[in-house]
């Protein structure tokens, strides 16, 4: 059952029964947030901050974005105790 | 799962207990503070909650497009003059009808502390059981950056630009969250997102007292469109908010105020305007303007928050 429970439709035209909207905001990214594995200590700052909650958890190891829909902020990166993302630019991929 | 050295996980995950019912592409700016927040909100409170809201930054992506929403909760959209009392009925109906659930009313500050404020005094007065969430980034962005009575003294707005006739704001702004502690609700608190574990915090204890009445928090959310800044500093910025003073953490229970977070050596205010473009033209008078008001401000919470010594305050009337 949809978790949307008290409202048939959620807005007078939409219906949040259907797929939702997603767009392609990893499009919109210039830079690139890239992990180092050895240097990540696992503390999940980079998770809690990142606006879109793209950062996932990787085998209780470390954590990596979800590249689809990373719009390439940068929060991470600066949020980051130990400097283990770097943002590099997206031309260099 | 491998040898190397770990720390320990952030325990603001903890509070993550529900899902993120968002899509993950949806139409804000990137780093914006708003996003944050509003994914944050429904996995602490849960998937059950009914948000209503107005026409804002967040309304496109609340609301939906064509046909499509963007997320999975129950959302209500009301006009910016009437949020509150819109929250109001649904509230209402909601308790006559036996249905346990979180009605969270969630606006701009141009909604909450402007053009919604007298319905939001309204149903603080009247003790509503809702929770009532004002996202601050300080002015009108959605429709491109006015200013508010929340924008601070000698900000760039787009109706106070900086150029030869005007310095920014010549105004000093209005501490909305006090004005709203000063209605005696079950919880009035502030909050904001680089301290996530203290807001999670504040939300539960509002969607607790929301069983006895009005909950309201001001949530600093800063906007790195309007505000000038770059995205990766959205944290940056409300952290250096809270160590500036110039947005202090704290609660208050029935107009009972108590600080949440004191700043051991608050930094001088300098060192959060210089992170925008908003206020890149200050020169030190009109720094000093702002320091003044901070320190004014802060002065007037310490009072608050230290009455108990000096005079009997009422818990509360509830029955
Ligand atoms: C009564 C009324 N006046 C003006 C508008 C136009 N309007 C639409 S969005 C908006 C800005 C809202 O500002 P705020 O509530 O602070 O939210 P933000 O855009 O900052 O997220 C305005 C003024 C409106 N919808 N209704
Ligand atoms: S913030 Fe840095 S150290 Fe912490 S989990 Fe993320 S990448 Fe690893
Ligand atoms: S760059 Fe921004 S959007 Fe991308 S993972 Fe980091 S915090 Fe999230
Ligand atoms: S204009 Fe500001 S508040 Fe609106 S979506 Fe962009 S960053 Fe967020």
């Amino acid at each position: 059952m949809s978790p949307n429970k008290f409202f048939k439709h959620e807005g007078p035209w939409s219906d949040a029964n259907d797929p939702l909207m997603c767009s392609d905001t990893g499009d919109w990214r210039t830079k690139r947030p890239v992990v180092d594995k050895d240097t990540c200590i696992f503390c999940g700052f980079c998770a809690i901050y990142c606006p879109i909650q793209v950062m996932e958890m990787v085998e209780n190891s470390h954590f990596t974005p979800d590249l689809a829909f990373c719009k390439g902020c940068g929060i991470c990166a600066k949020e980051c105790p130990k400097n283990a993302i770097s943002m590099i630019a997206e031309g260099d991929f | 799962m491998t040898g190397k050295k770990k720390g320990k996980l952030t325990k603001v995950l903890d509070y993550l207990k529900h899902e993120d019912p968002f899509s993950k592409g949806v139409a804000f700016c990137p780093g914006c503070g708003l996003e944050l927040l509003l994914r944050f909100i429904p996995q602490v409170l849960g998937n059950d909650i009914v948000i209503t809201g107005t026409p804002s930054c967040s309304a496109p992506v609340l609301l939906g497009q064509n046909n499509q929403s963007w997320h999975t909760l129950s959302y209500f959209g009301t006009l910016m003059t009437g949020a509150a009392a819109n929250a109001t009925g649904l509230a209402r109906y909601y308790r006559k009808a036996g249905i346990k659930n979180t009605v969270v009313c969630f606006n701009g500050d141009g909604t909450a502390a402007d053009i919604g404020f007298g319905n939001l005094s309204g149903a603080a007065e009247r003790n509503e059981p809702f929770i009532y969430i004002c996202y601050d980034n300080e002015g009108y962005m959605n429709t491109g950056v006015q200013k508010s009575a929340t924008t601070p003294y000698g900000a760039s707005t787009t109706t106070t630009p900086f150029g030869t006739a005007s310095k920014g704001k010549n105004l000093r702004r209005m501490n909305l969250a006090l004005k709203m502690a000063m209605h005696k609700i079950p919880y009035a608190a502030t909050a904001t997102l680089s301290d996530l574990g203290d807001l999670a915090k504040k939300l539960l204890k509002a969607k607790e007292a929301k069983e006895r009445g009005f909950a309201f928090l001001h949530v600093f959310a800063p906007c790195t469109t309007g505000w000038g800044y770059a995205p990766e500093n959205t944290i940056e910025v409300c952290r250096r908010a809270v160590k500036t003073n110039y947005f202090p953490l704290w609660e208050a229970i029935n107009g009972k105020i108590r600080m949440t977070k004191t700043v051991k050596k608050p930094k001088p205010v300098s060192t959060y305007t210089e992170l925008m473009k908003k206020f890149a033209h200050l020169n030190e008078a009109d720094l000093q303007i702002l320091q003044d008001d901070v320190d004014y401000e802060y002065c007037m919470l310490g009072g608050l928050s230290t009455l108990e010594a000096e005079c009997h305050i009422p818990e509360s009337v509830e029955d």
